[in-house]
């Protein structure tokens, strides 16, 4: 029988919010897509000395309750973003510094175009307003590319990745890292990871931009494929107020692969 | 020392850089940006590249497809990072001349004393087959799948009921028809419910045919009425067949039940048909025989004064026969499409009064004829003729006692009625309908109106075949009107 919850701390749950850190100035940080938020642990305890930071789940990763997942709510970044702004207002936060990666950065604008009074400051690390190539437009992916991962994903998810988690999870030196693995990649249902992952990649928010007001920064990687050069130029010349920072890292993680640069980069901004 | 042979004899054959380049898989090490700085001669083989394009001018990446990329980087590379080692990822290679190949990938990192990546060693295993084999099972299975949907659509198309059973006779499946005709949910249906929906009389015949055929395995073909949803009973044709095993067992039947309702009921007229018509032509017949006998009596007194009357008489039986076997013909033509319609100009008027002729001589009928006596009407006169006499000769038969008939016929725009009215009994309106219809007949029994029963029908096709329509306006007691119409226009029909 599920438990009936205070609507306040059926969203926390909802989200597997978690609160950590010191400090007035909160900073929410948002996963990507196919991650959960202990994608954020290479970084985040650069800030919870002086930030009390507060770290959730989109529903469907992580651990989140993944009964609450509906289809028609979550079937384009709407329902995510009205996910944000639940956790603000179940935590009464004000002037938030929201930290959004990949497809969360777009997550984040729309919330923050919805209800600017909640945020401060906004860091987009590898945003991308619309992956598809459109005319004049370089999202850097064609239809195609996209169905290929697709099907990619599919095999990846129901061939082999039950193969994968045992082995990760005798990581001896840093057990942590196997928890994080298991669920990261195998606790997502693979239903939900397929539908975010279509509304993730045809998504469109290019006409979002222009109506942000609050104060953005775009980490911008080296030889990113998923949001290229372009894209983080676009979200740049497109966005009110926003500074953009092209980091040394490569790839479209700069978080997990190159903590150091991206702490260094967002703290700069804050 | 053994030991030491040993060793001495591994470093003979087992040279590490041999062992690296020709090891049946593929190894690789590159940068934490993917640049290539190692990799073996197996894989180059796969990828069909030299070595010296792909050392520090190639990265990982480039040889992923873009799906297989874009995983690459969202998945593979954040995951190395955290743990340090990826296992068993199923990706897809581009060799130099463009074409796939598929490879099991597993990756260990390189880490300095910082904990930062240096460089990642990769293995890969091509699994090309087995992802041909998954391939077409997956195809196989989407192939069935949509097979079996087709098959699902037709059986439930067609207009027949379709079942199958089990060697026992259990029924396992029905279409939709079946479930449609017994109301049926789920598509749930049970042998003792189609037992109990035949029609008492045909059980009996066919559980004793239907078991004898479960245990021979012979074809079932058999008529019997089942029973719809409605109460109504309809006759249908059941027919099951057996379907064998390579070991000659039976592993199920098929069967079908085709409505034959129609066919069963026409057969039965028919055979109503038959009789009437053997009835009918006996009667005269058996006069002619008698009238013959008395002939033959009478040959020696070949001046008998009685002789002309029976003469006339055996010439009237015979034509009374053979106008009933003209209209048995014409029918059969009819059913076979073989009436043939001659068409010119005729005087109607003139057509009119000659059919009224015997009216007027032989009978109590006084006839009236209205209508345009110059009027030229295109169509086959014989068969036009034989309608009117048809018409006439139904109202003399019905209406004896009418004493009247008016042959009228008027012009329309596009048509010409004639209409045949007598001021007899009339005709029940229930009966109207079914007029024209082959072997109907009023039923009211007695001599008096013996016939065929084929006579409007004949009319009605007559008519028909002119492009015509006939029809019946009847008041009961005061008179009936049977009319038909011809269409103006030559070139309409």
């Amino acid at each position: 029988m599920a438990v009936q919850l205070h609507p306040m701390e059926s969203i926390l749950k909802r989200n597997n919010v978690n609160v950590i850190g010191n400090g007035d100035q909160v900073m929410l940080f948002a996963h990507g897509f196919g991650c959960d938020q202990r994608s954020w642990q290479f970084v985040v305890d650069a800030f919870t000395d002086d930030y009390r930071v507060v770290l959730f789940d989109y529903v469907g990763s992580g651990k989140s309750d993944l009964s609450q997942y509906s289809s028609a709510k979550y079937g384009c970044l709407d329902g995510y973003a009205q996910d944000i702004l639940e956790v603000c207002e179940a935590l009464s936060l004000r002037d938030v510094i929201f930290v959004g990666h990949s497809v969360s950065a777009m997550i984040g604008a729309l919330a923050a175009v919805q209800n600017p009074e909640y945020f401060k400051k906004l860091v987009f690390i590898g945003p991308s307003p619309r992956y598809l190539n459109d005319e004049g437009y370089t999202g850097g992916f064609e239809r195609a590319d996209l169905e290929s991962l697709f099907e990619f994903m599919d095999s990846n998810y129901l061939g082999w990745s039950s193969t994968m988690a045992p082995a990760i999870m005798g990581n001896a030196d840093r057990p942590e890292l196997g928890a994080f693995l298991t669920n990261s990649f195998c606790a997502t249902d693979p239903e939900v990871a397929r539908e975010f992952a279509r509304v993730t990649f045809f998504s469109d928010n290019r006409a979002d931009l222009a109506k942000l007001t609050i104060e953005s920064l775009t980490l911008q990687c080296d030889e990113d494929i998923i949001a290229p050069l372009a894209v983080g130029e676009y979200v740049h010349s497109h966005t009110p107020k926003n500074e953009l920072v092209i980091l040394k890292a490569t790839g479209h993680c700069p978080h997990i692969s190159e903590p150091v640069e991206t702490i260094k980069a967002i703290k700069a901004f804050i | 020392m053994a030991k030491e042979k040993t060793k001495e004899l591994l470093t003979h054959v087992i040279d590490p850089e041999t062992l690296y380049d020709q090891a049946p898989c593929g190894y690789v090490t590159f940068k934490p940006d993917g640049s290539i700085i190692k990799i073996n001669q197996t894989l180059l083989n796969w990828l069909n590249y030299p070595a010296e394009e792909v050392l520090y001018k190639k990265k990982f990446g480039d040889f992923l497809s873009k799906g297989g990329h874009i995983h690459y980087e969202m998945f593979f590379r954040p995951m190395l990072n955290v743990s340090g080692s990826v296992k068993e990822l199923s990706y897809e290679l581009q060799t130099r001349q463009g074409t796939h190949f598929h490879v099991l990938f597993g990756a260990v990192a390189l880490k300095n004393k910082n904990g930062q990546i240096v460089a990642v060693n990769a293995i890969l295993t091509d699994n090309t087959d087995r992802k041909r084999y998954e391939q077409e099972l997956l195809s196989a299975r989407k192939q069935a799948e949509k097979e079996k949907l087709n098959l699902q659509f037709l059986a439930d198309l067609t207009p027949d009921l379709i079942w199958t059973s089990t060697p026992d006779g259990t029924i396992d499946y029905i279409n939709a028809r079946f479930a449609d005709y017994f109301q049926v949910s789920e598509r749930m249906f049970t042998q003792e419910k189609f037992l109990s929906s035949i029609h008492p009389d045909d059980q009996t015949e066919f559980q004793t045919t239907w078991a004898e055929k479960l245990d021979h395995g012979d074809v079932l073909s058999h008529d019997l009425r089942l029973r719809n949803y409605r109460g109504e009973y309809r006759w249908h044709l059941v027919k099951s067949v057996p379907h064998y095993n390579d070991q000659r067992e039976i592993v199920k039947w098929f069967g079908s039940c085709t409505d034959i309702n129609e066919h069963k009921l026409a057969l039965t007229k028919k055979d109503e048909f038959i009789s009437v018509a053997s009835h009918e032509l006996k009667t005269p017949l058996t006069s002619l025989i008698g009238i013959l006998q008395v002939l033959e009596n009478l040959k020696s007194t070949p001046s008998s004064p009685m002789l002309g009357d029976f003469i006339d008489r055996a010439n009237k039986n015979a034509k009374k026969i053979n106008s009933l076997v003209g209209e048995l013909l014409n029918v059969g033509q009819l059913t076979a499409g073989q009436l043939r319609i001659n068409k010119e100009y005729f005087n109607l008027y003139e057509l009119i009064e000659n059919c009224c002729q015997y009216v007027r001589t032989e009978h109590v009928f006084q006839v009236t004829i209205n209508g345009n006596p110059e009027l030229q009407v295109y169509g086959d006169a014989g068969r036009i003729e034989q309608v009117i006499v048809n018409y006439i000769n139904n109202a003399v038969k019905y209406a004896r006692n009418s004493g009247q008939l008016i042959i009228s016929f008027d012009e329309h725009i596009e048509y010409i009625k004639v209409a045949v009215t007598d001021n007899g009994p009339g005709i029940p309106e229930e009966k109207i309908p079914f007029l024209f219809d082959r072997f109907y007949r009023v039923d009211t029994g007695g001599s008096q109106y013996a016939g065929l029963g084929l006579g409007l029908y004949i009319c009605a096709e007559i008519v028909k075949k002119h492009g015509g329509q006939v029809g019946v306006d009847s008041v009961l007691g005061q008179g009936s009107s049977f009319w038909f119409t011809l269409p103006i226009s030559p070139d309409q029909h």
